[in-house]
């Protein structure tokens, strides 16, 4: 069923790292991918896993969530894999086969697109699973505050985002309740072709859009009466306030990034 | 003081064309003069389209007077300067909690009006605490709010509008979509504002029950006041009240009837207990009734089963910590022509069991016979299966598309493969037991709630099912709707003889028509027997949390008091009857 699929990954804690300043740990999630794509080095890397590693520790989320936010881009990764291990070509093939030939570079590429794919998605899975969307949303709108000034409609973006989130979980249950009733009706969803199963949708699409309208008119008024009016002179319950833990996050993430530049100078090192 | 207060309201709904030019000009408040003291419990009742809606909006500005004036605490509603003024003071709440809640988080969300007014952040906190507590949901503050229960996000609506400190809280049918634990958990909410923090509550609502627990019943009609009293004077006009489509409390029915056969009981009872007290004190000849039954329940045993589970067992998310048995080890045989009513509460296991019988959901393990036939078998195909079993979901009209209601009729007995006078003659047949023959060229998105249902209703019966499946078909309508669409419920299974199951919260609703019940509780069939039967253990129905009928309830206070009317009072008629053979004089 539709609804099994989880959206929002966030897990309540109480760890050092779910209280950083969301704005922080935005910002230094995105200097972690800077890092990762200076890094040269397979050392680099392992150092920038094993840091995300001790991160996760810190937040008390289990490893194993590692493995399930893998899962998914998994095909992904043994796709590029493959392609890199076929297509890049060295001095010397190690092994030949038919029109099959692997190098000892293509083996040494692959490793370590690979393990970069994984580092990367280690450290944006930490964010997403210690920081609630309210939150990212929210540090996304006050990064982008300084745009306001050039009439960039940041409070009315992130509006937005918020009810987006909101409402999907709605939605996929409302489609799966539209999809049982038109399919007990004798509605054939997901046989035929392309054409055919396209035009099999629109007993639910439509159905889903006048719900979805009739939501979104009902939402207005209810905001309305809570007088909502934009932007200005609102405040916020959730003050973001940067502490000594964010200042040393951002000085120990300096130091990984030098430590990264300085095992990149130093040639011996794999 | 007056908090709100309206002096010949009127309301037009006004329709113009792309040059601003009037096409349609409709009344939907006429002459409106109203107010409503502070600290008052005011319920507002009326049948769909009688304008209640409409007034509300008018009480914190949604929508201003075409003519006439609406103040509160005197200021004008058309004062546009003082809009946040009136909206705070008046706070709104609807009916579908859905799309009233802004936020993922449930905090964040009940922040969000003082968030709105530029209230300081450490006051807001201070009130989205105060406002979580007093709905008594502090500690579901971190929760998504699609994870509560319809009951909880209501009262998470309720809480985001008493942050702002309203004086006056608008409901706007805040029941209407809940189940009876729900109902009970949002009731109990409502009325401790109103008693505890001097709230004003103004709660428009189509349950009696509920109307008869405030101070003051509005009622209207064609969008003006008809009658405007406290609670009991109002249901005493029960004749009346039935002629703009409404109803009275089951023990304001009973105590009628008992007047028209002679007996001096007031005519100003609407709980239970009075009505018991009042009983109490009746000149009884004895305190056992003579349970004869009048009305004996028309067995129909044909013997021919339509649909058989055996030993079935369904289990959502398995292999996960989040693995559950809906459906839990369940035998059951529906036979031909029987009217079969299903009652459990929310997560009970009864919507998951009727969804097996026309194959939409897969059984983790046993099996399910249609005619006979296993309908997973190897030669079955489980669309004919669909077409054998109709099933009606709840909130059905959400499933209607087509340009038009015939279209719409036509999509099920199109897919069969029909055409022609074949499909035409299907739509006819189903519209005109669903008494909507005169809308077939109509597009269904300018129906009524109620029409629109019975357009979804059909469009399943022109699939001439063997067995049709209802679940909650009367949720969410107001008593006439209910009674109009559950008795061409009942007109077609007399007339059609095919197998019905009707899944219900409301046990009124189910003893109405069928012929057995059965109890789901857990995932496991609680008990499954001819309806007098089952309703003789309303005690352990009680103890498993169902919701009984209040002239159930009644009886119950009578034994209390040792006066015996029988333990299978689930009609006004039958306790009607019970109760005439214990009074003095009343031996006909």
């Amino acid at each position: 069923m539709i609804k099994d699929i989880t959206i929002g990954q966030y897990f309540p804690g109480k760890s050092v790292i779910h209280r950083m300043d969301s704005r922080v740990k935005l910002l230094l999630d995105i200097l972690y991918l800077v890092i990762l794509f200076t890094s040269q080095t397979f050392t680099g890397l392992l150092v920038g896993i094993l840091f995300m590693v001790i991160c996760y520790l810190l937040s008390q989320i289990k490893l194993i969530m590692i493995l399930k936010s893998i899962k998914p881009i998994l095909p992904l990764m043994l796709f590029t894999g493959i392609l890199n291990l076929l297509f890049i070509t060295g001095e010397e093939p190690l092994f030949k086969w038919w029109i099959i030939s692997i190098y000892p570079e293509g083996i040494r590429t692959t490793l370590f697109m690979l393990l970069r794919i994984l580092a990367l998605i280690v450290g944006m899975s930490l964010l997403t699973y210690t920081t609630s969307p309210i939150m990212l949303t929210d540090a996304i709108e006050r990064l982008l505050s300084p745009l306001k000034k050039v009439r960039f409609p940041v409070h009315e973006l992130s509006m937005m985002m918020t009810i987006a989130l909101r409402f999907i979980p709605t939605l996929i249950e409302e489609t799966d309740k539209i999809m049982s009733a038109q399919k007990a009706r004798g509605a054939e969803l997901d046989t035929g072709g392309l054409m055919k199963k396209a035009k099999s949708l629109v007993p639910v699409l439509i159905p889903l859009f006048v719900s979805a309208f009739k939501r979104a008119n009902e939402l207005a008024t209810a905001m309305e009466c809570r007088c909502y009016h934009g932007g200005e002179g609102r405040t916020r319950m959730r003050q973001l306030k940067t502490a000594p833990r964010d200042y040393a996050a951002i000085v120990i993430m300096l130091i990984l990034f030098a430590g990264v530049i300085v095992l990149n100078c130093i040639p011996i090192i794999p | 003081m007056d908090i709100i207060k309206t002096e010949n309201l009127c309301y037009d709904y006004i329709l113009r064309d792309d040059d601003g030019k009037i096409i349609e000009q409709s009344a939907a408040l006429r002459n409106v003069s109203l107010s409503v003291p502070e600290g008052q419990f005011l319920a507002v009742l009326g049948h769909n389209g009688c304008g209640k809606s409409t007034l509300a909006k008018h009480f914190n500005a949604i929508l201003t007077p075409t003519s006439g004036k609406v103040t509160v605490d005197r200021i004008d509603t058309a004062d546009e300067d003082r809009l946040f003024d009136i909206r705070q003071t008046v706070g709104m709440v609807f009916q579908n909690p859905d799309n009233q809640l802004v936020a993922t988080i449930v905090e964040e969300d009940v922040a969000f009006a003082p968030e709105n007014l530029g209230v300081p952040p450490e006051e807001i906190r201070v009130r989205v605490d105060d406002a979580l507590k007093q709905v008594d949901m502090y500690e579901f503050r971190e929760h998504a709010p699609h994870q509560l229960s319809g009951g909880q996000k209501q009262r998470i609506a309720i809480a985001g509008i008493i942050a702002m400190q309203p004086r006056c809280i608008v409901m706007d049918e805040p029941t209407a979509m809940l189940d009876p634990k729900g109902r009970r958990e949002v009731m109990k909410t409502i009325k401790r504002l109103n008693r505890e923090k001097g709230i004003t509550v103004i709660l428009i609502t189509h349950y009696m029950d509920e109307a008869a627990q405030a101070d003051r019943v509005v009622v209207m009609d064609k969008g003006s006041v008809l009658m405007d009293d406290v609670p009991r004077k109002i249901f005493a006009r029960a004749d009346e009240l039935r002629s703009v489509g409404l109803d009275v409390p089951q023990v304001t029915e009973l105590c009628g009837m008992l007047r028209k056969c002679g007996v001096s009981i007031s005519e100003e009872i609407i709980f239970e207990d009075e009505c018991a007290a009042a009983i109490e004190m009746l000149p009884l000849k004895s305190r056992t009734a003579d349970m004869a039954k009048t009305v004996a329940a028309k067995i129909v045993d044909i013997g021919e089963e339509a649909a058989r589970l055996e030993n079935l067992t369904y289990k959502y998310s398995i292999g996960t910590p989040f693995e559950k048995t809906a459906v839990d080890n369940v035998n059951l045989t529906v036979k031909k022509a029987e009217f079969v009513g299903i009652i459990g509460h929310t997560g009970s296991g009864k919507s998951t069991l009727i969804q097996h019988l026309n194959g939409l959901v897969k059984p983790t393990s046993g099996l399910v016979f249609i005619d006979g036939k296993d309908i997973w078998g190897k030669d079955a195909n489980i669309r004919d299966i669909r077409f054998k079993v109709g099933i009606v979901f709840q909130y059905s009209e959400h499933q209607l598309f087509e340009e038009t209601v015939a279209k719409d009729i036509a999509y099920g007995p199109k897919n069969m493969g029909l055409s022609g006078d074949e499909l035409d003659a299907r739509v006819k047949s189903a519209a005109e037991s669903m008494g909507i023959s005169h809308l077939l060229e109509k597009s269904p998105f300018e129906l009524s709630g109620g029409q629109q249902r019975r357009v979804a209703l059909a469009g399943v019966l022109a699939m001439d099912p063997k067995v049709l499946i209802l679940d909650e078909p009367a949720a969410g309508l107001d008593p006439k709707g209910r009674d109009t669409i559950l008795s061409l419920i009942k007109r077609y299974h007399e007339q059609s003889g095919k197998t019905v199951l009707l899944v219900s919260h409301s046990m009124e609703d189910i003893v109405k028509f069928a012929t057995k019940v059965l109890v789901m509780n857990k995932g496991k069939v609680f008990c499954y027997d001819e309806t007098d039967k089952v309703f003789e253990r309303t005690d352990e129905l009680v103890a498993i949390g169902l919701d009984v009928p209040q002239i159930t309830r009644l009886s119950h206070r009578l034994r209390e008091k040792g006066i015996d009317i029988g333990n299978d009072i689930y009609t006004t008629d039958r306790a009607a009857q019970r109760l005439l053979s214990l009074i003095k004089g009343q031996d006909k």
